[in-house]
């Protein structure tokens, strides 16, 4: 039942999510006279981490000639705990696409609390607050950070990350041969979502909305009489059919357009050039078309000679991608039948 | 008198006799480390820190190494923070040696910044030779032995390996007689390196003149939305004359582009009235830009780059000729610099007007034509540009890579970097790297990760990111 594969990386990129808020955090030191002697960033590491990579690593020289570097911030990742007030209902999904634009059905992702655990040491109190004084601010109690979940359908989520807890150790007292230890340690809490296995769905993208409007709200007895029918309307070139060309430079107001032929082109077409639409409205010999320029809402500009000439047509509007922005074409019909439409087998009968 | 008179618990020359036994021993079972005291620069006089100090003195010293099979600790641990190596050391000095040979130099010394000088300090510093470690006093025990014959001869520093944080200077004030401390020094801690060019040379290229030319673009939309650099068409000029090039300088917010401005590349040459001018680009709309054209007059045609340069860090400033008499404009331009330093191209923004005579041009010289000097451990290096200032750590002359310790301010490509005691002078490239030397922090890969992943071009109004 469970082990279908998938994983969303989700939590490692809660994780990164995180950490990178704390990652440009610096820290100054006066000289005498209050001028910023030195600045460093503080660095940042998740803490926990393979033995024998922090010994090859952090300790290549055996005889490394200090203890430490400090300060120091490390992070890491405590609790995962789900969260009963985020619940949402277990059968919702939504659709959304893939990227390969296949449509993907997701089921609701399921709300989870990662908690993560943020510890500052340092040698000198100042430099430890000079840290946090610099991260309390932004968390009243929380700080959104929008991440993107799941890449392959782009799912993106504003995380919380919620400030909920603040200790601190200042091991001062005591005999001389233990050094004082100072270390701030930062609760938070990530809310989350984990995302199940995402599937393709045999559910197709809307390409075609027909309405049959009948005389009478009793639909057995009266007839239909007229049908609406909408489809998208494409606002780019697709197929780059490169139907014509420019013959001339073109400024943004002329109409009248030298093309290299006007033979594949008929009045009433859309055409696009550059990035603009026009719609033929006569074609008075060969070498001629005028236009109607900035059409379906695009900005009239001027275009170079050379330029490719490209129809849009049906062929363009079926190659229309989930996300793009498209128009629409209106289609209505009257009848005098007695036919009706069967959704089954898409035709009159 | 409670005591009896007639036996004595040492005199003053059974004293010394064993103070004198004490630091004949030592010198003969004993090995020499260096004593460091630790100069007071900067105090916090509230909550009690030591926020600066300088450690740029030593004294060699015979010491006895009690721990004499090994070190004493917790040894090396990993911790949430990394490996931390709690190695400690425990060693005996001669209360006499240090007195007068230590002691009476830190007397001399300012009393702001040693406050202490009759005694070893904890907080001062021990160098061991055999490990070519540091470590730092936590105590002084001067009653051990417990007064036999009636004092005290020796003391006993309880030591650990120094934790080393950026104070003021920090190490980077740390310039010891001893040239071994200072090289053990070098690597450690908070390094900047710096790409410095040794060499530069001064571009030089000719311009040629035309007539009937575009002489500048003006952007009258810059347009919204391109993810690439829009292409810049201008239409051809008429038969016999030659087509103007131009490019489009963008700018970009969360990587969508709009156009900035347009520079030719090429004037062309026989337009007869303003040629077109189209900008597209991927997924971007909504820039437009017109141009105005000379006919009558003699601009700036081309320019071609005879010796591309070297040694330029930013993009040096090129200055066209005047024309030579009667009312003209003097042409304009920028210049566009490759990765390695050289002049890729030189961009016209105006190709003046009124030419009589072929324009020429100049392209300043490189920050630094040749660079000079040796850089030396420790001394403080000033950037021209930026003011930067840091202390060398290293310098390695065959592939110009300076680093550099503790900074005050950041360092910019295009600053002369000058030694404060060498004089060295260098122009910078680039800034490699400013990190840590030990492979602890993570900042960067965790920047880079979750720049895949963050989303900045939203807003919400509970915080941002």
């Amino acid at each position: 039942m469970l082990g279908t594969y998938y994983y969303h990386e989700i939590i490692k990129k809660t994780i990164v999510s995180f950490g990178t808020l704390f990652n440009q955090i610096h820290i100054r030191h006066p000289d005498k006279d209050g001028n910023t002697y030195s600045e460093m960033r503080v660095p940042l590491a998740y803490g926990p981490m393979q033995k024998f990579l922090a010994r090859i690593e952090q300790q290549a020289n055996l005889n490394k000639p200090v203890q430490i570097t400090l300060p120091r911030m490390s992070f890491e990742m405590i609790s995962i705990g789900y969260d009963a007030t985020r619940k949402t209902s277990v059968t919702q999904t939504f659709k959304t696409v893939d990227n390969n634009n296949r449509i993907q059905k997701v089921f609701m992702p399921v709300p989870y609390n990662i908690g993560f655990e943020l510890n500052i040491l340092s040698k000198l109190n100042d430099d430890a607050l000079q840290i946090v004084e610099q991260i309390l601010p932004y968390f009243q109690p929380a700080f959104n950070i929008t991440v993107d979940l799941v890449d392959s359908i782009g799912e993106k989520r504003d995380l919380p990350v919620v400030l909920e807890n603040i200790s601190f150790q200042d091991d001062y007292e005591g005999d001389f041969s233990t050094r004082r230890a100072l270390i701030y340690k930062l609760n938070f809490s990530v809310k989350t979502y984990l995302f199940g296995p995402i599937a393709d769905t045999t559910d197709g993208l809307i390409r075609k909305v027909q309405v049959d409007y009948y005389s009478d709200v009793d639909t057995m007895r009266s007839k239909r009489e007229l049908r609406y029918t909408s489809t998208p309307k494409a606002l780019k070139d697709y197929n780059n059919d490169n139907t014509s060309g420019l013959q001339e430079d073109l400024t943004d107001t002329e109409t009248r357009i030298t093309v290299a032929s006007s033979a594949s082109l008929s009045i009433g077409e859309r055409i696009v050039i550059d990035s603009e639409i026009m719609k033929i409205i006569d074609i008075p010999d060969s070498s001629t078309i005028i236009v109607k320029r900035g059409y379906d809402g695009t900005i009239s500009s001027p275009h170079t000679s050379s330029t490719p000439i490209n129809v849009l047509s049906a062929a363009d509007d079926v190659l229309i991608n989930i996300d793009d922005d498209f128009g629409f074409n209106d289609d209505i019909e009257f009848f005098q039948d007695s036919k009706t439409y069967s959704p089954t087998q898409q035709k009159d009968i | 008198m409670a005591l009896n008179p007639f036996f004595q618990h040492g005199s003053s020359t059974e004293q010394r006799l064993v103070q004198q036994l004490i630091n004949e021993q030592l010198k003969m079972y004993g090995i020499e480390v260096y004593y460091i005291p630790r100069k007071i620069v900067n105090r916090d006089s509230i909550i009690r820190e030591v926020i600066a100090s300088k450690f740029d003195d030593n004294f060699a010293i015979e010491a006895y190494v009690n721990t004499y099979e090994g070190y004493s600790g917790a040894g090396d641990l990993l911790t949430k923070f990394g490996v931390s190596l709690k190695d400690e050391l425990i060693i005996t000095i001669s209360k006499e040696r240090f007195e007068d040979f230590i002691s009476t130099f830190l007397e001399n010394e300012n009393d702001e910044e040693i406050v202490l000088s009759s005694r070893p300090r904890e907080g001062d510093l021990i160098y061991f030779p055999l490990g070519q470690r540091i470590f730092e006093i936590k105590f002084v025990e001067h009653e051990k032995p417990f007064y036999q014959l009636g004092r005290t001869y020796v003391y006993e520093l309880k030591c650990e390996l120094f934790e080393y944080e950026d104070e003021m200077g920090g190490w980077d004030n740390i310039n010891t007689t001893t040239e071994e401390i200072d090289s053990t020094l070098v690597n450690q801690g908070y390094i900047t390196s710096l790409q410095l060019f040794s060499f530069g040379e001064q571009a030089v290229g000719i311009a040629s003149t035309t007539t009937g030319y575009v002489r500048r673009i003006t952007l009258t939309n810059d347009g919204s939305g391109y993810t690439s650099t829009p292409i810049v068409s201008i239409s051809t000029a008429p038969s016999g004359g030659r087509n103007a090039t131009a490019v489009a300088i963008t700018t970009s917010v969360n990587g969508v582009y709009s156009i900035k401005e347009i520079l030719l590349t090429n004037t062309g040459a026989g337009y007869t009235v303003p040629p077109l001018i189209s900008i597209t680009g991927e997924n971007g709309v909504g820039a437009a830009a017109t141009c105005e054209i000379v006919t009558d007059y003699v601009g700036v045609g081309s320019v071609y780059i005879q010796n591309p340069g070297d040694g330029y860090p930013v993009a040096p400033v090129i200055t066209f000729s005047s024309p030579q008499s009667g009312i003209g404009i003097t042409a304009k331009g920028r210049v566009a610099i490759s990765t390695t330093g050289s002049i890729s191209r030189v961009l016209i923004s105006d190709a003046g007007i009124g030419y009589t005579q072929t324009p020429t041009f100049v392209i300043a010289p490189p920050p630094v034509v040749t660079g000079i000097g040796t850089f030396e451990l420790n001394e403080v290096v000033t950037g021209s540009v930026s003011g930067a200032k840091a202390r060398v750590k290293s310098w390695d002359k065959n592939t110009d890579i300076l680093k550099l310790g503790t900074t005050d301010g950041t360092f910019v490509p295009g600053d002369i970097i000058v030694g404060s005691a060498s004089s060295a002078t260098y122009s910078l490239s680039y800034v490699i790297s400013a990190q840590f030397s030990d492979k602890y922090e993570q900042n960067d890969v965790i920047e880079e990760e979750a720049d895949l992943i963050l989303d900045f071009t939203e807003s919400n109004p509970f915080g941002n990111y």
